[in-house]
């Protein structure tokens, strides 16, 4: 299982959004987060979420303790099973 | 923890020494528009060998107010990298000889290009203008070197991310009591944070916007 927590504010939302696509991805909510789950890995193109870049470098709530990030530049996020 | 009541009002002053009265009171009167606002011409004096001095205050809006030192008869202490205050030899990284700035308000876009004309029309240019996650900044350095920022929100705080910043800031207290802290296991610690205290924090404002 692979989980990414991120706020819930209004630059952070095109990046739950663009995470969502993926079919094998579920956004849920807990308190004010998005709670961004999938059995595999979660990647997220940056270009699609139109973050700039401080946004883009800054967007992550948290990772539960079974993920890691494997990539965070200026094209993609990947967040995969520790 | 006890909740302590918060009582103080914002910035009384914050002081800087110069060595260069006359490009600070340019930079701050002139270029700024800054009113200066109170002065002290004081005569020496104390256990040490002090000189005479003048410590002068401009205004920044808000009753707060950017404050400076200036010592007859001294020259500066600190030459190279750096500032009126402190300088750097070369191993010291350029990311952190920036990291102390002063960040003053404006209310909105058309007031920080108002300031950045003001400066780009002097000998302090703006030298960089950045949209951040939710403010956006100019910067230039002012006669003693000091980094100033002018700045203004793209958008109100939200109460949110007042819960995420202290999330943040226990999760990092909870690191760097190991060995070893880092991003990684800043993240990691605060979701745990955030499954713990997001939903009952959710639940608690929703009740005080149910009870207004």
């Amino acid at each position: 299982m692979t989980t990414m927590y991120v706020l819930d504010v209004p630059e952070n939302t095109h990046l739950a959004k663009v995470a969502a696509e993926d079919p094998a991805v579920t956004v849920g909510r807990i308190g004010p987060y998005f709670e961004i789950t999938s059995d595999a890995a979660i990647v997220i193109d940056r270009r699609a979420t139109g973050c700039r870049h401080a946004v883009w470098y800054s967007a992550i709530g948290g990772i539960a303790r079974d993920s890691r990030i494997t990539q965070h530049d200026k094209d993609a996020l990947r967040v995969e099973p520790a | 923890m006890t909740k302590l009541d918060h009582r103080v009002k914002g910035v009384d002053h914050a002081a800087f020494p110069t060595f260069d009265p006359a490009g600070t009171v340019r930079f701050y009167r002139d270029v700024l528009g800054f009113p200066v606002v109170h002065s002290i011409c004081a005569v020496g004096w104390g256990p040490e060998d002090h000189p005479d001095f003048i410590h002068f205050f401009f205004d920044i809006g808000n009753d707060d107010r950017i404050a400076f030192f200036y010592y007859f008869g001294t020259e500066p202490f600190n030459t190279g990298r750096g500032d009126a205050y402190s300088a750097f030899g070369p191993d010291v990284p350029t990311y952190f000889i920036r990291s102390r700035h002063l960040a003053i308000h404006v209310d909105g876009y058309e007031d920080l290009m108002e300031y950045r004309r003001r400066l780009d029309d002097s000998a302090w240019p703006v030298e960089m203008q950045i949209q951040h996650e939710t403010i956006e900044s100019i910067y230039t350095h002012d006669p003693n070197g000091y980094m100033i920022e002018i700045t203004r929100a793209l958008r109100p705080v939200t109460p949110q991310e007042d819960l995420d910043a202290n999330l943040t800031i226990d999760a990092l207290l909870d690191v760097v009591a190991e060995p070893e802290p880092s991003l990684a296991k800043l993240l990691a610690r605060k979701a745990e944070l955030i499954v713990d205290r997001a939903p009952a924090w959710e639940l608690a404002r929703a009740g005080q916007e149910a009870g207004r």
